[in-house]
This record gives C-alpha cells, structure tokens and sequence, in this order.
C-alpha cells in the first residue's frame, strides 16, 4: 500500500509542477546567464553538422564562417560583410573592369610554416574548376576567362604548332573522330580525355622537385593517369630543377595526387584520337588587351575548325584568366566587365588550399590531425554531429586581430534544442537561424507586453523570399499581376514574428529607414521612404530596387477580369502551392497565402509540402504551380546574385520566364564598365521582370541572433558572416552597466 | 547448454547471411540509386564514382564482393560521406548504446518495480492507478514527453541540460524519455508474469512455510514472473542500442539512429547494410543472451532443451 501511494503522490505531484510551471522565463535575459569562465572560449551554437572545411567542396552557410575562420583569402569578409584586404595589401582594377592585380604581402603563413603564396591560389582556382573536385561552388568563378570549357573539359592549349596554329594557342575542343559533340551525344558516347598519361615504369608521387625515395605513393605500370598541371608554363609553378613535372591524379580509392618528372610519362592513351578544335574568342585569351567593342566583334567571329591529334593537345590551366607573374602577385580575368571581382576575392573560390595536404588526400585533408590551415584559427577535434573545437593558429600572420584562444561549435541541426542549449546558459551565442518560429513571439517580447529580451536581436538579412509562378503552366500575365497585388505583405512580420521586411520589390536590401546618412545620400533616397536598398559600396555605391506589385486589391481584381476573360477554358479552377518541410515559417507563410488568394480573389488554394531533395528536384523540373524559394546572396553585387537568375538559359530560372527585352538589356548591362549607369540599366531589367510577375517577392530575410550579455565583438553582418576570431568574453559586462 | 550456444550462434550467422543477401538486392530494386540527384555530375567524376563503387560491374559480381567484405566485417565506404561504415559505426554507435542501456536499465526497473506492485495488490486502487500509469508510458509519444520533460526539467528547473548528452546527467532526460515506453509494456508484462507465477505450488508453498508476503512476492514469485520480461527486453535493447531517431533528434544525441533513416533516404548502400547487419547481429546476441538467461532463472528448462 505504502509504495503505492509514493508512487502515486509522486506523479500527481510532477503533474501539478508541471503544469505549475507554464509561465514564461522573467527577467531581462532570454535564459541563465552564467559566468565567464574564460574570457577567451566562445561556445556557438551552429546550424547543424558542416557537410566538409574544403573551401573547394562546401556551399552551405554552416560551414562557411568557419571555412573563413580557418583559411585566409587575398580579401576577408569584415565586421559589416564587406571585403576587407587580407592576404592581398591592395588591387589594381583595370579600367574596362575585366582584369584585377592582386598585390600580396609575403608574411601569410600556412601551418606547416610555409608562405603563402600567389601560387596556392592559382592551384585553388584550377582545382575549384576541374571536374575531379565537383566544387558546388564552382559558379562564383564563372566570369572568369575559359570557365565555360575549362569546367566542361573542352579547353585545351596546343604546346607545340599543330593543325596550322601556333605553339600555345588556346583551343576549344568540337568534335572527335570524324563527329561533332553533339553527334556524339546523341550516340551517349563521352570525350576521350586527351590528359590521359601512363608510364612503362612504376610511378613515384611526390611534391615538386623531391627525390623518388620521398613519394608517398606508387602508380604501377602501365596504369592511366590523369594529368593536370605542367610546371614551367604560364599559370604554374617554376621548374624545380630546370626540368618540366607533371602533376597528376590516379584513380585509387578515393584519388590521390602527385608531382612526377614529365618526361616519365611516356604513354599517351589517347594520342592517336583525332580532335576537332577552333581557336577560342580573343575575349578569352588571358593576357590580352583589346577595347571592348573590337573583343564584342571578334566574338561573333567564324572561326575555321582543324583537326589535330590527341598528342598534340592537353588541358592545361593557362586557359584559365587567372596568372601568378610572381609568388605574391595574382592577376585574374573575366571576359566581360566584372564588378564582382572584388567581392569573391573574399569568397571561398579564391581562398587558398594547401596542395601538399589535398594531393595525399583530395577529400579526407579537412580532419584534424591532417589539415594546413592558414587562417586566424586551426582545427584540433571535430565530432561528426557533435562539436568542432578550433584553437588559436600560432601561425596566423595578424595574431593581434585575433582575441579567442578557443572556439567550440556545437553542431546542433534541431532549432528547438539549439535555442534551448543556449537558455540553459550551455552555449554562449547562437546561428541567426537556428531559432525556431514558434519562439520568436516570446523573444520579442510579445507574450510578455512588448519587452523584448535584451540579448535577442533581428537584423537584416540579405536574403528574398518570394513565390514562383511556372509561366508555362500560367502564361497570363494578368493572372500573375493578378497573384502579386493580392499580397498585404505587412501582414507577414505578423504571421512570422521575426521583424520580416514584407517588400514587393525583388532585389533585397536594408529597409531605407535604418540606413546611415552617408548611405542614404549615396542611395539618393530619403529615410521616410519605403522599400529597401542595396548598399554595394558602404557610402559610395548602392542600388535602389524598383517597387514592386504593391498590395492593391482593386487592381488584382481587375487584372483577374483580364485573365479570366484571356483564358478562357484554361484559368485555373485551383491553384497548387507548394512548400519544403523541415522550417516551421514556410507552412505559416502558405497559410497565409492561401488565405489571401481566397479572400481577396477568391480562388481555392491547395497546399502541398515535400521535403527539400524533393522539393529542389521537382521545382527544377517545371513540376509546380506555384512554389516558394528563398535567395540569400553571398554578396551584393546585384546582376550576378539577383538579376542572373532569370535570364533564359539560367539554370535556377525554374518558372522557365524568358523574356527579350530582359534579355537584351542584361546583354547590354554585362558590357557596361561605369557602375552608376549599369545600375541604373540594370534598374530598368528589374522593371520588365518585376512587372511580368514570373515571381512574386514577399519578404527580405532577417537574422535573428541571441547572444549572451557578456559576448564582445561576434558582430552580425547582412551575409551572416561574422569573423568568429574577432570576438571576445568581457567577465566585466555587468560593471559596465 | 553448449549445445543451445552454438546452435544458436550457428543460426545466427545463417540469419546475418539472408538479411545481407535480402537487403542487398531490394535496395538495388528501389527507383533512384545513390547518385539520382538534381546536380548533374560531370563525367568524369560520374565515372570515377562508378569505378570506385563497382556499379557498372554484373550484379552477381557485386554480391559475391558484398558478402565476403560482409563476412570480413568490412563495411565498405559511405557514398555519401567521406567516411567508411566501420568508423561510423564506431563514433557513433557508443552513444546509442550508453543511451540504451539506461534507458533499458530504468525501464527494467521501474516497470517492475510498477507491475509487481500492482500484481501484489491485484484490483485495488493501487494496482489500477499503477496501470493507467503504465498505459500513459506506453501511449504518450517520445515527441510529446520528450519536449515536457525538457521544459520542466531542464530550462524551468535547471537539472540537467537540454541536449548534446554531455556527461552522465545529459543521458537521464533521454533515458527516461526513451525507457519510458518500454517501462509501461514492462509494467503489464511484469504484472501478468507475477500474477501468474502467485497462482503457482511453489509460491503457496512459501507462503504456507511462513514467509513474509513482501518476500514472497519479491524473492519468489518475482524470479519466475520477470520471465516475459526477459523476453521482451532482450530484442528490444537491441532495438534501443541501434539507436532512436525521434529521441536523438529532439535532444540532439550524435548517435546512431539519425543514419538508419538518412541511409535509406540517401540511397547509401553501404551505411544500410552495415547498420542492418551491425543491428541484427545485436539482435542475435541478445536474443542467445535471453535463451541462456531463461536456463538460469527456470532450472525447469535448464537441460530440457
């Protein structure tokens, strides 16, 4: 009887504590605040297992900061997410802004002691680019001169005379055996690789210049080999020892890469296969200087093919715009005027990797105990879905820059239990977008009488969210204007709770009110106006959107009546919407959507949800209605992060628009080198876009960030990369109060 | 006894050799393969994958490599990270069975601490409650307790941490969120096994010898009762030691649980045998583990079998 009552009293208890304890934390932190125990460990709470720390092999915002923590670049991203110079003291841009000049210091310094040089970021660039790597970030380098043929392995350079063109000559492969490429598509039959090497003799991988006894492994005879650099040649690196070496890849296992004398390679596989070639356009010659509209010209040009042999051609780096004259000088090249160039300088396209440590393991280097770093901080454990600890580099060139000795992430991929982690005191600042929705009406305060918790802030995020609209599916372009002044977007910081900035214009910005004066003049606008603006150059460039479909309700209808009456049979009875799983806010937003296109037009809304692989795969292949998507930039230059996306032949064009006007006035915007008057082009693009509603722009993306009173200087920027080294824990936060 | 060992070890390795050889060839018969994605893979690295993963060779040839890395214990090589199923299995396994084992551990013993106590007071307001008790364990979803148990527990009292399982006192949350569902079917079975048992000579005649009810109830009905417990623990730790995945998600444990599901979502063939093979091969310890223990505890069965 006795046990039976404890247990229960004992339940009956818990219920009632339980349920006791419903109210919400008081007081004026989100959560325990503890004490700093040193002031020099930061614990972050990060969103989810980052999928690698290549610079070449990731993309996702979990990995990058600390991608950028652990290996520096000519540029860094600074405290406000601008480029700040680095590795590189200054740059030299060209007039027509197709080529810039890096000029390097010499103090840069990888972990294993040696410098770092211009040429590490040249073997990074070929290596983001060639096939081998599948660098998922590959695209941040697509202006750059041969990156079309490069990445499809179609470029290729003659060393010597053959077919009638000089040595050196850069050529662009058309056919093979008698047929064209396309021919030999339709025939599923794939390019012989003319970088195929073999050796009688057994190979010795080493790094350049070592002796036979120093290779850390063996290629055995006769095994193909895939070459992919020539010391010596433009764009590489010096002979060691006055002789050429070849550094090639063997197919082993996960691949393994080495340097070996060149004239061991003895065996070319695919020397007797004919290949058709051209000449490539002057415009992607790296090194050559011509006006623009004498380079516009030659492009058009009909350039004869001529039929070479396998031996006489090799896919070599120097088709690619990027060159190291000198160990700290980098020059790279676009084909067209590149405004960008400077803003990727900082991103991980150009960040060098250390070749010794990725030659001897392409996709296992990043691990502790393996990896070169050459960053302001060095990885020393990492647990798969655990935690990353990184320390301070004791190589770091600027230690002064550097105030953490520690950094532990937490690679927590579940909203809840992050946001948790950081209430319990357990983490000391947590990833802008790690909170879950269903917290952020308490965090700001809403629950509790409009008192926000004073260590929650939201700040922007240079991101769009807006609605697809499959034009092949729904070509009226009324019914679409239709769709787009239906939406009160000042309705969604209220369904969403996270101080979203509702917009109907498409390229995102900071709202106009909380610029500072100096952006405001150079924005031309005034702080009482609506809307939101992209500030490329903080006080000096910037670019103002053009408002959208602004919420109208009598115009919505109105173009509804057009719609109806154009399409006849064809108007849709329903419209499907559809949605990935996996963050709570999308599901709220298509509620809301529903519930607008009902009310204000009144068409049925159907709901679908499909998780994100699905998701991405279905909407790429046209198989929707309607859909959300979200585009967070990873910098602000606006043609290549927004207005891109919608051309014709852009692979992210999922609503299949295709416009000529746009089109023509991008062709004319990419030629442009003044950058006020390519603004204001490219304002005029917007316009016809924005009006033909293939989209539909709901809100900018906030941030919203928790960090502990007692956290210095983890400074949130728009593309959410903070520099993670800089920041500091001050035990004395609660004197300075 | 040593006969029931090797049999039973014997059948053991004839179940591991189906289940490889079964979810060998449904995996291949799923639509999509590892590599069906919305990236278009350049050739030369579609090709390498193919090589490297033996795809292009005859399926007969596949298989025979497949169960004799199998039969060595090797894995193989996750295709879709850049680790093999052996380390895997050896990073993350260890938090799975630590998280296991309490969760077993407090589900043993407090579902029978439940069921004997509700047996021993057999339709009074004790045993009803006890049952109502256990049928909420059994029926409230780990999804629901989970969160509860985190709100009250962890951010509104601060005992013990809401995630990550750092230290001793991060496994209790999820061990008892986790044990509580067996906890509740171990209260009925331990129950219907003790009133069972109370209904035996044996017990009537320790009783009719004198002993206190409390020692007859606990020592000797007890010992026989707890027998369908037994049963149901033995395959059911495995199914705890292999991992949860609701249970790891909401309190973020890197255990093993997360890649059962993401194996089959990704297509990654490897990782899914390995962990089928690892988790039956579980399965059929404990389940020779429970055979041995019926010996022990029933010298009836002993050498019966």
């Amino acid at each position: 009887m006795r046990i039976g009552v404890t247990v229960l009293a004992t339940v009956v208890g818990l219920a009632a504590g339980g349920l006791a304890a419903c109210g919400l934390p008081d007081g004026e932190y989100f959560g325990v605040v503890p004490e700093v125990r040193d002031p020099r460990h930061l614990r972050w709470c990060n969103n989810g297992q980052p999928e690698g720390l290549d610079p070449a092999a990731v993309s996702s915002t979990t990995a990058t900061p600390l991608v950028h923590a652990m290996f520096d670049g000519l540029t860094r991203y600074g405290n406000d997410g601008y480029p700040e110079a680095s590795l590189a003291t200054s740059w030299d841009i060209s007039p027509d802004r197709r080529r810039v000049t890096f000029h390097m210091h010499d103090k840069g310094r990888w972990s294993n002691g040696r410098p770092v040089t211009a040429h590490d970021i040249a073997y990074h660039v070929v290596r983001m680019l060639h096939p081998l790597t599948a660098s998922p970030s590959a695209d941040h380098l697509d202006w750059m001169k041969g990156y079309d043929l490069y990445i499809e392995r179609r470029g290729a350079v003659l060393p010597g005379a053959a077919g009638g063109l000089p040595a050196g000559t850069i050529v662009e492969i058309t056919g093979w055996s008698g047929k064209s490429l396309a021919e030999h598509k339709q025939a599923k039959a794939s390019l012989p690789d003319p970088n195929q090497r073999r050796a009688k003799a057994p190979l010795a991988l080493r790094e350049l210049g070592a002796a036979p006894g120093a290779a850390y492994a063996t290629v055995p005879p006769e095994t193909n080999v895939t070459l992919i650099e020539i010391s010596g040649r433009p764009a590489s690196i010096d002979n060691p020892d006055g002789q050429p070496w070849a550094y090639v890849h063997w197919n082993r296992g996960d691949g393994i890469f080495g340097w070996v004398p060149l004239a061991e390679l003895d065996g070319l596989p695919n020397g007797e296969v004919r290949y058709r070639v051209k000449p490539v356009a002057r415009n992607q010659i790296p090194g050559l200087d011509l006006p623009l509209d004498e380079l516009a010209a030659d492009a058009k040009l009909e350039r004869a093919e001529v039929e070479v042999t396998g031996k006489d051609l090799v896919a070599l780096p120097e088709v690619l715009g990027v060159r190291a004259p000198d160990p700290y000088t980098l020059v790279v090249e676009a084909v067209g005027p590149a405004p960008q160039i400077i803003e990727t300088s900082a991103s991980r396209a150009l960040r060098p990797t250390p070749r010794e440590a990725v030659s001897r393991s392409p996709r296992r280097w990043a691990q502790p105990g393996t990896i070169v770093t050459s960053g302001p901080l060095h990885l020393v454990d990492m647990r798969e879905r655990d935690y990353l600890e990184l320390v301070r580099s004791p190589t770091y060139w600027q230690p002064e820059d550097v105030k953490l000795d520690r950094l532990t992430v937490y690679s927590m991929d579940d909203q809840a239990a992050s946001t948790n982690t950081y209430f319990t005191g357990r983490c000391d600042a947590i990833r802008g977008s790690n909170v879950p929705t269903s917290y952020l009406p308490v965090l700001s305060g809403d629950k509790r009488g409009g008192k926000p918790y004073a260590d929650y802030t939201v700040r922007p995020w240079l991101g769009v969210y807006f609605i697809l609209v499959n034009t092949k599916q729904y070509d009226n372009v009324h019914l679409r204007r239709a769709l787009a002044f239906s939406l009160d977007r000042d309705l969604i910081p209220r369904v969403l709770h996270g101080n979203e900035y509702g917009v109907a214009s498409y390229t995102p910005g900071t709202p106009i009110a909380e610029l500072d004066d100096a952006d405001l003049a150079a924005c031309g606008v005034t702080r009482d106006q609506r809307g939101v603006a992209l500030v490329i150059e903080p006080g000096a460039l910037c670019y103002v959107p053009p408002p959208g479909l602004e919420y109208d309700p009598e115009r919505a209808r109105q173009e509804l009546a057009l719609a109806r009456k154009e399409m006849g049979a064809r108007f849709p009875r329903t419209i499907v919407y559809k949605f990935n799983t996996g963050v709570e806010s999308h599901k709220l937003v298509a509620e809301y959507v529903q519930a607008q296109w009902k009310s204000v037009l009144g068409i049925d809304v159907t709901l679908e949800s499909q998780e994100w692989q699905v998701f991405l795969a279905d909407t790429r292949k046209q198989q929707f209605q309607t859909a959300r998507l979200g585009w967070i930039a990873s910098g602000s230059e606006p043609y290549s992060q927004f207005a891109r996306n919608w051309r014709c032949t852009s692979p992210n064009n999922r609503p299949k628009w295709c416009h000529p006007e746009y089109e023509a006035i991008l062709d004319e915007v990419v030629g442009m080198t003044d950058p006020r008057a390519r603004l204001r082009r490219l304002a005029d693009a917007e316009k016809v876009m924005i009006e033909e509603a293939p989209i539909i722009p709901l809100y900018n993306y906030t941030q919203k960030h928790l960090q502990k009173p007692y956290v210095r200087d983890l400074h949130i920027n728009f593309i959410d990369q903070p520099p993670l080294w800089r920041a500091w824990l001050d035990p004395d936060w609660k004197r300075e109060k | 006894m040593l006969r029931l060992v090797v049999t039973r070890l014997l059948g053991g390795v004839f179940v591991l050799f189906v289940v490889a050889t079964v979810s060998f060839f449904l995996l291949r018969a799923a639509p999509g393969g590892p590599f069906a994605s919305e990236r278009v893979v350049p050739e030369a690295v579609q090709r390498n994958i193919e090589e490297r993963y033996h795809l292009n060779d005859p399926l007969w040839q596949q298989y025979v490599t497949h169960l004799s890395r199998m039969a060595t214990l090797d894995f193989g090589h996750s295709m879709k990270r850049q680790r093999t199923v052996n380390e895997m299995i050896a990073d993350h396994a260890p938090h799975s069975l630590r998280l296991g084992l309490m969760a077993i551990v407090f589900a043993a013993l407090f579902g029978t601490v439940l069921g004997v106590t509700a047996a021993a007071k057999r339709n009074s307001a004790t045993d009803y409650t006890l049952m109502v008790v256990a049928l909420l364990g059994i029926s409230i979803p780990s999804f629901v307790l989970g969160p509860m148990f985190i709100r009250w527990f962890s951010l509104d009292l601060g005992w013990f941490p809401p995630a990550r399982a750092e230290g001793f006192e991060g496994y209790v949350l999820p061990a008892l969120v986790l044990g509580m569902i067996y906890a509740g079917t171990v209260a009925r079975l331990a129950r219907a096994g003790v009133l069972d048992t109370m209904s035996q000579d044996y017990v009537r005649t320790a009783r009719a010898k004198g002993l206190a009810e409390r020692v007859v109830v606990w020592k000797h009905a007890l010992r026989l009762g707890v027998i369908p417990v037994i049963t149901y623990l033995g395959p059911a730790t495995a199914a705890l030691i292999s991992g949860s995945f609701v249970i790891e998600k909401i309190f973020q444990i890197p255990g093993l649980g997360y890649y059962f599901v993401d194996s089959v979502v990704s297509r990654d063939y490897p990782v899914l045998t390995g962990l089928l093979v690892f988790y039956v091969a579980f399965l059929v310890v404990l389940n020779l583990v429970v055979d041995i223990l019926y010996g022990v505890i029933d010298p009836r069965t002993r050498d019966a079998r």
